[in-house]
């Protein structure tokens, strides 16, 4: 009976040892990576739990045409996760990953990422509807510099926040190769 | 005394386990209130012959996310949110509809939108209301009967 009380009290703690958990630079550079290659898979169940209960995604976009003001928007954990699944629709898609810096605060409890991204995929113009998946002309490179913040919540590690700063460009659909998958 | 160490603590984990469930579950009126027939835009508020879930199923445009909160008892708001691909890039679309249950009746009271939708009360009313009328969708039971009237609504013969 002792050590059932005492498992029973364990179980009920452990949550709160989250609390003392502190960051370590090398937990945050897997973290990314796994968020990276969770975006390269792009399944939306993945990408969403590794964003935590009050997640915000601020996005500013500059989009190819130059003259066009760029847009801006915030999205909330719920809305960004529908979003993510509006992904799994692309049958091409890559992602690269050109740097990253980690800063962890001082208390441990959370880290600043700044990464520099590109992403290539295809490009569907807003007033067409694709009749198949590789009914497109252009490729979409998009040019990203991603300030988040990443902390513990339940035990894991999770983005609170993302500031990206996008700037897209197109290219003729022959002059990339990019495999299906 | 040490007996009752392992239950307590177990009434605490069911407990805790029960009180996370309650309070994490997303709000949503009841199937009482989305059943109740949807006032029209008229002075007298006559009821359109169509339900408010009628109403909303028939508006509904692309897949949007939706919220309902409740700011006070029987009184409703529906949030629908978007990212549409823009020509300059991705934009966030919203409508917020506001419903506050009168009587046996469901009215429009508020909306508030993203540029581009109707804001208007009056207007979001009887886009609702003819939406509906265009998908030829089931009126409530009061106006299956022949004559019956409702806002908008052309009696059947």
């Amino acid at each position: 009976m002792r050590i059932a009380s005492l498992l029973a009290a364990l179980l009920v703690l452990l949550p709160l040892t989250a609390c003392q958990r502190s960051l370590e630079e090398h937990e945050v550079l897997e973290f990314i990576e796994k968020a990276d290659n969770a975006a390269r898979k792009r399944f939306a169940p993945e990408i969403c739990e590794l964003r935590g209960e009050n997640f915000e995604l601020h996005l500013t976009f500059q989009g190819h045409e130059q003259q066009v003001e760029p847009t801006e928007l915030t999205i909330d954990r719920k809305l960004f996760c529908k979003e993510a699944g509006k992904f799994s629709r692309l049958r091409q898609y890559r992602l690269e990953r050109n740097s990253i810096d980690i800063d962890v605060a001082n208390d441990g409890k959370t880290a600043r990422v700044t990464s520099e991204y590109v992403e290539t995929m295809p490009y569907y113009y807003p007033d067409m509807i694709p009749s198949t998946p590789d009914d497109f002309q252009h490729f979409q490179v998009v040019e990203t510099t991603d300030e988040s913040v990443v902390g513990i919540e339940s035990g894991d590690i999770v983005f609170l926040r993302s500031d990206c700063n996008s700037s897209q460009s197109l290219v003729g659909k022959s002059s990339i190769s990019l495999p299906y998958d | 005394m040490r007996a009752l160490a392992g239950p307590a603590m177990l009434l605490v984990m069911v407990g805790g386990f029960l009180v996370f469930r309650l309070t994490s579950k997303e709000e949503a009126p009841s199937r009482d209130f989305i059943a109740l027939e949807f006032a029209g835009a008229d002075s007298d508020r006559t009821g359109s012959c169509y339900s408010l879930e009628t109403v909303l199923l028939v508006s509904r445009e692309g897949n949007p996310s939706r919220t309902w909160t409740s700011p006070r008892e029987d009184v409703w708001t529906l949030e629908l949110d978007d990212v549409v691909q823009g020509h300059g890039g991705p934009i966030r679309i919203f409508q917020t509809f506001t419903f506050e249950k009168v009587d046996e009746l469901v009215r429009l009271t508020s909306v508030e939108a993203s540029t581009g939708y109707l804001t208007g009360v009056e207007q979001n009313i009887d886009q609702f209301v003819r939406a509906a009328q265009a998908q030829r969708s089931t009126p409530v039971d009061r106006c299956l009967e022949p004559g019956a009237t409702g806002y908008l609504f052309a009696p059947r013969r």
